[in-house]
């Protein structure tokens, strides 16, 4: 018998004020996995993640842990789901460890194992320093890691994190990823982020979402980039690039640079031996953003070609 | 349980709060100055009282004037009490917190009714203290003052959860406060017009608040008010749970 993934969305969706916000998304999750949600502004992720962490209801489909219908044992969210919302939901007026040790009843934590769980998530947050401190005199990256600390401690099968790096400095963020990651090899992750490195550090794979579609689910690091960046010195035409057998798009930046869609499957090398061979001058040669950018920013462009048709 | 544990938070976070004893310290530094003046007023009276036949005692004069005027202070602290309930939350971002901790609405509403409720009580049971202190020098109608403060005990109750209500629609605390006040002082008053063409027992006075609990004040216990008090809190926590439903869906 196959196990039950330990997430799965099957043709979710969800009405708000009559307006469909997220529409049949189906989306499967194991423990061990990062899924990173992508999408701009108002394509449905925070809809879509308080479905998954058992906030809202969806009114069509189905959200299951483990095989279990979420919104028919509202238990299993309190057990086994942590929720960071993308503001973290702190009590300004009560220390991380008072506001801890609530988090962790709340979650169903045993009243004799809240000590060790508050222990456990301060030290894995890096919190050990500010146990004491109100919340409300914490920065803005301690709080966040405080809200990190309360969707974990009560070591859920699922945790769920809503744009967690926002706000945070550079070395906030790195120290995130890092967390991030490593809550992934022993739970399922849901991430939902702009922040596209953010992604390509921390997620195994990425779902990118549009007005309430699932537009793409994939690997973040299966692909291999197949645009390219290149600078020549001669003047070239569209149809000059034509004749290398493995470009099939050519599309200049400036009068010096293109950007050259390769057929998928070409090798790169064999690319620049075609273009010195030609005579075009090369004088550079790189990606074109990353693959992940390049879909995700065709996804998000394909707005503006459907507002203009 | 899950009610107890959200209510127990609600208090230690009352505690850790300069608001809750500052508002606790000023009802009651209120209430004893009131106390006081309604001692001496009847030790002022006592010697004309002593050649009365059936003169009321300092229980009538006392005790029941007292809480009586603590009641009517009640209609604008409860809601100060209960507005950042679930409106503050809102305000603060952090009701998530609790609608993704796997509770039902019922239970959440229930806990924070609860918390606002213990806090309240204890200040009842404050204010009480200050005039069954007189029995250690005089015979208190114990019944009596037992009943009115029951009557205080329901008619809190059912202001808490009005109250509870009126945050769990408002968005900021402070229109939460507002709008609660102005209900219970709308049901406070709802019957004075026909009080004054001297109707008592129509369908309006039913609805107004002093009907059921001016009873108590008499030291009567009657089920119709008690199920008036019940009812009304009822609806109310009723109300709020329907509206933490909607409020899952929105954005904030």
């Amino acid at each position: 018998m196959i196990a039950a993934p330990t997430l799965a969305l099957d043709q979710v969706g969800r009405r708000l004020a009559g307006r469909e916000v997220v529409r049949a998304i189906s989306i499967e999750l194991a423990r061990g996995e990062v899924l990173g949600l992508l999408g701009v502004n108002g394509a449905g992720k925070t809809t879509t993640l308080r479905m998954i962490a058992g906030v809202l209801a969806p009114t069509s489909g189905s959200v299951r842990l483990d095989g279990a219908d979420l919104y028919e044992q509202p238990g299993l969210a309190r057990r086994r789901i942590g929720y960071l919302p993308e503001t973290p939901p702190l009590h300004a007026e009560l220390t991380a460890q008072e506001f801890l040790a609530f988090c962790a009843r709340l979650h169903g934590v045993a009243r004799a194992s809240v000590r060790a769980a508050v222990d456990r998530a301060l030290e894995r947050c890096e919190l050990g320093d500010v146990r004491r401190r109100p919340l409300g005199a914490l920065s803005k990256g301690f709080r966040q890691r405080v809200g990190v600390a309360q969707a974990i401690l009560h070591e859920p099968d699922l945790i769920v994190l809503d744009e967690p790096a926002s706000g945070l400095d550079p070395v906030q963020a790195l120290k995130l990823r890092a967390l991030v990651r490593g809550l992934g090899q022993d739970h399922a992750v849901v991430l939902s982020t702009h922040v596209l490195p953010d992604v390509a550090a921390c997620c195994d794979r990425v779902a990118i979402l549009h007005h309430g579609e699932l537009r793409h689910v994939g690997d973040v690091h299966a692909a291999t980039t197949t645009s390219l960046r290149v600078g020549i010195t001669k003047a070239l035409r569209s149809e000059d690039w034509r004749t290398l057998p493995m470009v099939v798009a050519a599309e200049a930046i400036d009068v010096a640079h293109w950007r050259v869609e390769l057929a998928p499957g070409s090798a790169i090398d064999a690319f620049a031996a075609a273009v010195v061979a030609a005579g075009f001058g090369l004088i550079a040669l790189g990606a074109d953003g990353t693959p992940l950018e390049s879909t995700f920013l065709a996804i998000a462009a394909s707005e503006a070609r459907e507002a203009a048709a | 349980m899950s009610a107890g544990l959200i209510a127990r938070h609600e208090w230690r976070r009352l505690a850790v709060q300069p608001f809750a004893w500052t508002l606790a310290a000023v009802v009651l530094a209120f209430m004893a100055w009131q106390f006081l003046l309604a001692l001496q007023a009847f030790i002022d009276l006592a010697p004309k009282l002593g050649g009365l036949k059936d003169a009321p005692g300092v229980t009538d004069l006392v005790a029941i004037p007292l809480l009586r005027s603590f009641s009517n202070l009640l209609l604008p602290l409860v809601p100060l009490v209960t507005m950042r309930a679930f409106a503050g939350e809102r305000r603060a971002a952090t009701l998530p917190l609790l609608l993704a901790s796997g509770l039902g609405n019922g239970r959440i509403v229930l806990g924070k009714y609860l918390g606002a409720l213990g806090y309240l009580l204890a200040l009842v049971a404050l204010v009480a203290l200050m005039p069954l202190l007189l029995s250690l020098g005089t015979t208190l109608d114990l019944g009596k003052i037992a009943a009115a403060l029951l009557g205080i005990a329901f008619f809190t109750a059912a202001l808490a959860a009005i109250g509870i209500a009126c945050s769990s629609w408002a968005s900021q605390p402070a229109l939460a406060a507002a709008a609660a006040i102005a209900i219970s002082s709308l049901l406070a008053v709802v019957d004075a017009g026909a009080r004054l063409q001297g109707i008592s027992n129509s369908g309006i006075n039913w609805l107004a608040l002093p009907t059921h609990l001016e009873p108590f004040f008499r030291g009567i216990v009657a089920s119709v008010d008690i199920v008036y008090f019940v009812l009304l809190t009822a609806v109310a926590l009723a109300l709020a749970a329907r509206r933490l439903e909607v409020l899952r869906g929105s954005a904030d």
